[in-house]
């Protein structure tokens, strides 16, 4: 099996100032290993190493420590043919003020060799998956927020890489963008086959895209795995609320298979459970045998926001 | 035969990005103009006029001219070098080149292209000026003189694009400061004005150390001026070359100490 990533023990440390020197360890130590085709996910609160992490793997900063391998090569002695197939992108990027959407696109497609017909059918097609059409001649510093980011990602495309590092590709877009964005990003994954590690604060967009996610708290991984995965490890669970008339047994509720915890307060129970599609049949049928009088059941699933919160407490 | 052509080709594709992205760029911004245009007449000018006043002879007047009319050159062709990587910089965009298979020799190449057509043309535009207003014939020590002379002045000032560069990529946005500053120190210690010959003897070794007075002192050799140094177009060339040569290494030492510093980085936000 071939991996798109290979990282071991890779650390970071920022040293500024002149005299004296501070210190930032932004990543201690880093294991990861992506296979290609993968769709991963990087989470993690603000200054976790999410960014350094990326940035690492595009080369554009070097670890003191650590093995880095991209698409079974390293960086050391195979820079150049790494970066022909690989891109990134950033949230909030920019790109050469008074070169137009074309002029910069054409730019940095004659920075990968690309030239004559190649070249504009190329940024045809990037112009057209993110419908920058109209924006062609209108330069960089005239664009909205929005079509500054469709721009990084076209940019991101045009050498099509094979790995693409999206660092938080949504970060201060409307809901209509963004979730056209976040089709593309999953278009580009499913149909292009392109192995994509993306960073993100939005945990529906993380659970929406992500096949896994990786939790960076204070440079180290705290947990990988699949979003289902991650709750079921965390107990976190599916909440049942009912409103009820009645007097509940509670131990004897409690006792039942995949019950992990259970508050009452007057008519109202609420229920946390393993997993709300498999114990919500039962749950029903104890209350009716005990006879409670159920007035309104309400259903919430957690999600991955919920393992952040309680990853970062 | 095929791979190398390719290969030949790739190279000058990435090449002619730079060139395109500084045209662009020079297209774009108005202050580009003012560097060709307006800056030169107004010291071309000023330095003429007051040699016109000051009633100097034939020979001192076409000491200043030459002076001037390489200063503007220079300036407007270095400062092309140095706009590769401080375009770049000032839109915040550093990281997206590093990140894509190009080398420095593209980034220098196809900047010091540009740099060369807009300062060939100040230069073009500055000798004919000469001829009209100050009735100085700049053409007259020949084709092959004025080419190797030129030639001379345009190595030297991707010496000094390639050096700001170096400084952008060590210290970041502060650098730029470099890019208009280092051509009037160099020329005050060069001789622009003057001969070296009369500026203190701690002075005259740091000229010695710059290409740029050597060309000065060949150029002005055609208008009577026994210069002050011997061999002075070996020296110059044999200079600005190695010059070049250290200055590519350094500049490959300092990226790598950027990558190290996260400084790609800061300049990216
Ligand atoms: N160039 C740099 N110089 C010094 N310190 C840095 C540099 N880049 C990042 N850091 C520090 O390293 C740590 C990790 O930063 P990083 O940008 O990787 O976090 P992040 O997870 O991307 O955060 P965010 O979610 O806010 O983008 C932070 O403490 C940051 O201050
Ligand atoms: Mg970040």
């Amino acid at each position: 099996m071939e991996f798109a990533v290979e990282v071991k023990d890779l650390c970071k440390t920022f040293s500024s100032g002149w005299f004296r020197k501070r210190k930032k360890e932004a990543l201690k130590g880093i294991d990861l290993i992506v296979p290609v085709g993968a769709m991963w996910g990087i989470l993690g609160p603000n200054g976790a190493g999410k960014t350094t992490l990326l940035s690492i793997l595009s080369n554009l900063l070097t670890p003191e420590q650590g093995e880095v391998r991209i698409l079974g090569l390293d960086f050391r002695t195979n820079g150049n043919e790494i970066r022909k197939r690989i891109n990134l992108s950033s949230g909030h990027a920019n790109f050469l003020w008074s070169m137009s959407v074309q002029e910069n696109l054409k730019y940095y497609a004659m920075l990968y060799g690309l030239s004559g017909k190649s070249l504009n059918s190329k940024i045809e097609t990037v112009m057209d998956m993110f419908s920058l059409k109209d924006f062609a001649r209108v330069r960089f510093e005239e664009l909205s927020t929005g079509t500054k980011q469709k721009l990084s990602l076209a940019k991101a495309l045009i050498n099509e890489p094979e790995l693409l590092f999206l660092d938080e590709p949504t970060v201060g877009l409307d809901p209509d963008v963004t979730n056209r964005i976040r089709d593309i990003i999953k278009y580009l994954h499913q149909e292009k086959k392109i192995t994509i590690l993306i960073t993100t604060h939005n945990m529906k967009e993380a659970e929406f895209l992500c096949e896994e996610v990786a939790f960076i708290i204070n440079g180290s991984i705290k947990a990988k795995g699949s979003p289902q995965d991650l709750k079921e490890k965390l107990h976190l669970g599916d909440t049942i609320l009912i409103d009820f008339k009645g007097l509940i047994p509670a131990a004897a509720l409690k006792a039942m298979d995949g019950i992990y915890d259970i508050q009452i307060h007057n008519s109202s129970c609420k229920i946390t459970v393993d997993n709300h599609r498999k114990r919500l049949a039962q749950i029903l049928e104890f209350f009716t045998t005990q006879n409670i009088m159920m007035s309104h059941i309400h259903i919430k699933e957690s999600d991955l926001e919920d393992v952040f919160i309680s990853f970062t407490r | 035969m095929k791979t190398f052509l390719s290969l030949l080709l790739d190279e000058s594709i990435k090449t002619k990005a730079f060139m395109f992205k500084n045209w662009i760029m020079a297209k774009r911004n108005l202050f580009t103009l003012f560097e060709i245009l307006f800056w030169p007449s107004i010291s071309f000018l000023s330095v003429g006029l007051l040699a016109e006043f000051v009633n100097l002879q034939p020979r001192m007047r076409a000491f200043i001219l030459v002076g001037v009319v390489s200063m503007s050159t220079v300036q407007v062709c270095q400062l092309d070098v140095a706009y590769a990587l401080l375009y770049d910089v000032w839109s915040k965009a550093l990281k997206h080149g590093f990140i894509a298979p190009v080398g420095t020799r593209h980034l220098l190449m196809g900047s010091l292209f540009v740099g060369i057509l807009r300062g060939g043309l100040v230069f073009i535009t500055l000798m004919a000026a000469s001829y009209i207003i100050f009735d100085f014939n700049f053409t007259s020590p020949g084709i092959l003189a004025i080419g190797l002379f030129v030639l001379g002045l345009f190595l030297s000032a991707s010496m000094i694009g390639i050096l700001v560069s170096i400084l952008v990529l060590t210290i970041g946005n502060r650098a730029e400061v470099a890019a208009w500053s280092l051509v009037s120190l160099m020329l005050l210690i060069c001789g622009i004005y003057y001969p070296v010959s009369i500026l203190p003897y701690w002075i005259v070794v740091f000229a010695k150390l710059l290409p740029i007075t050597y060309f000065l002192e060949y150029y002005r050799g055609f208008y009577g001026f026994e210069p002050t140094f011997s061999h002075v177009l070996l020296k110059g060339y044999t200079a600005v070359i190695a010059y070049l040569f250290l200055e590519v290494y350094l500049m490959k030492v300092a990226l790598k100490r950027a990558k190290r510093k996260g400084i790609l980085l800061k300049l990216s936000e």
